[in-house]
């Protein structure tokens, strides 16, 4: 199989993942019967109800209303805002910018300082400082992003005074919120690094480069890590479904105006057409993830190539 | 060094099992351990600290803004979250598993199918999809059981059919089909038994997870709703009055956290264990 054909594949099987996703968003309103009583306050008059399906075209066959919410998605109509009135992609692009500053922010500090630790703890194996290294990455990924944010605000805000307590800002705004949403990843970086560069270190080529006379240094960095990327890689694109669920959480906490906080309202407000455009929008940046860690691991591993 | 990875996960199984047991005891026993009521107040005792008494009650844990015990409530609600999470992790295993075991046994349509399920709902971020389904059916707690274990099924059903593409070619499982016997009793018999350990391995692996999506849900005000305690909802709750009680959000994350670790120690040192036994 040749590049461009994977390719094809890849993206043909992400496509038919979205067109599931679809389905599931938009047939999920059906769970209670009526999505017409769903979406509109609870006080509603039975004529209203009646009036809003009509309009809505709740009364049509489910099949021919999927097709027609396919259609409108796939021109870039995603409904209007029951709540605010608007169109519901004004919103989301609106809030999008500090969604992906905030995952930006807490992923490139966390896949550093995960790799920094996971590289010390696995050439210093088994002494101290892998002791400490593992206790700090086991106990990033025991406490709840929510809990730690809070944890955060309490000391370092209200406690210590040094940092806001939330709010959309410059960069001291962005430091608790991206600690507490990295802190997870940064362990699961550490681990997985730590892991898989002990499983290189064991490895012959590696023995072949110390017997060449190289420093310990080049030998880690040069042999050993390279093929310990891989394995990393992967993992990254499972861990990012988790930190755009971590966003979540923690843009409440922080008051941060992203995407978000957005849902959670939604869904508060029962907005169920912002909360579809939201969902199929996080399903999306999931899925071409994959494919973009796809094509990484097959560019950087001849072996598996097709 | 095999008898040094086998002292390693031993100790990663005690330590995770101790924690484990330690508060499911705890929450098993609850009123028992522990007679205050979590969902009656005195409102003479409002937001009092860790270790005062009131009335000649002492109050470990401190008292909330309605003047309830802490302790009892975070045993109370621990009850409730462990209970949904056990029940929904339950739920996950079994569908997960049944699903992946039939897609690799079967292969053909059936298996593409089923791993097409598996890719959308993995696509999906977990958290939203609960949060949307809870949102219109409601948040009971047979809802969040059977939104949580529905949603969670796909992890275990990769593995399971992973296992099984690999056990059904062995020879015994030939011989099987070839002395004609019926397809269940193969799968029952023979598949069943050998891809059971790896998927109680994923359990305890998901566990944790689980556990923090319930408090999460609960968190947000999503979950079961007060006067029911949930280790999230009591976090949502003391939200509010981090500067003046900070004891309630305080303890109800130290739980949680306990959770997370012995579930995943557990889960390290079952690994541990089958990888030193492979070796």
């Amino acid at each position: 199989m040749t590049l461009a054909a994977f390719l094809l594949r890849r993206l043909g099987l992400a496509g038919l993942v979205l067109l599931g996703v679809s389905a599931i968003v938009f047939f999920s309103l059906f769970l209670t019967g009526d999505p017409a009583a769903l979406m509109l306050p609870a006080d509603a008059s039975r004529a209203e109800i009646d009036a809003f399906r009509a309009a809505m075209g709740f009364d049509d066959p489910w099949i021919v209303q999927y097709l027609r919410y396919l259609g409108a998605v796939a021109t870039g109509d995603f409904g209007t805002s029951l709540r605010f009135h608007r169109p519901v992609i004004d919103l989301v692009a609106e809030r999008l910018p500090a969604t992906a500053l905030l995952a930006v922010a807490s992923l490139a500090w966390s896949t550093l300082a995960g790799f920094i630790l996971g590289i010390v703890a696995a050439v210093r194996r088994d002494g101290l400082i892998d002791f400490l290294v593992r206790a700090v990455a086991l106990s990033g990924q025991a406490v709840p992003v929510f809990w730690l944010g809070l944890l955060l605000i309490l000391m370092v805000s209200l406690k210590w005074r040094l940092l806001p307590t939330g709010g959309y800002g410059g960069v001291t705004h962005l430091v608790l919120p991206a600690v507490a949403l990295g802190a997870y990843y940064m362990s699961a970086v550490t681990r997985l690094v730590r892991a898989s560069l002990i499983e290189a270190l064991d490895q012959d080529y590696v023995r072949t480069a110390r017997a060449k006379g190289l420093s310990e240094w080049r030998v880690v960095m040069r042999h050993a890590l390279r093929n310990a990327l891989l394995p990393v890689i992967t993992v990254q694109a499972t861990y990012f479904a988790s930190l755009l669920g971590g966003a979540l959480v923690t843009e409440i906490i922080f008051a941060w105006p992203g995407i978000g906080r957005l849902a959670v309202q939604a869904i508060q407000n029962r907005d169920f057409p912002l909360v579809q455009a939201i969902v199929l929008l996080a399903a999306a940046v999931f899925v071409l993830a994959n494919v973009l860690v796809d094509i990484a691991y097959a560019l950087l591993n001849p072996r598996i190539r097709l | 060094m095999t008898g040094r990875a086998s002292r390693l996960a031993a100790l990663d199984l005690w330590v995770g099992t101790g924690l484990c047991v330690l508060v499911v005891l705890a929450a098993a026993a609850g009123p028992a351990l522990w007679p205050a009521d979590p969902i009656a107040g005195l409102l003479a005792a409002t937001l009092r600290p860790p270790g005062t008494a009131v009335a000649g009650v002492l109050h470990p844990l401190g008292t909330d803004q309605l003047g309830r015990d802490l302790l009892a409530r975070i045993l109370a609600g621990t009850r409730v979250s462990l209970s949904i999470v056990l029940v929904a992790g339950t739920i996950a295993a079994v569908l997960g598993t049944a699903l992946g075991v039939v897609a690799g046994y079967f292969r053909g349509v059936l298996d593409a199918v089923i791993m097409r399920l598996v890719d959308v709902q993995l696509a999906i971020p977990f958290i939203l999809l609960i949060l949307l389904i809870v949102s219109v059916i409601g948040p009971s707690i047979f809802n969040l059981i059977v939104v949580l274990g529905v949603t969670g099924w796909g992890i275990f059903a990769r593995v399971a059919r992973a296992r099984t593409l690999e056990v059904r070619e062995l020879e015994y499982i030939e011989a099987a089909r070839a002395l004609g016997l019926p397809v269940w009793r193969i799968i029952a018999i023979h598949v069943l038994p050998n891809i059971l350990a790896s998927q109680i391995v994923l359990l305890t692996l998901e566990l944790p997870r689980l556990v923090v999506l319930e408090a999460s849900v609960g968190f947000l005000g999503l979950g079961v709703q007060p006067p029911t305690p949930t280790l999230g909802n009591l976090i949502g709750e003391g939200r509010s009055l981090l500067l003046v009680a900070d004891w309630l959000v305080l303890y109800p994350g130290l739980v949680i956290a306990a959770l997370v670790v012995g579930f995943n120690f557990i889960g390290d040192g079952l690994l541990r264990r089958t990888r030193a036994r492979l070796q």
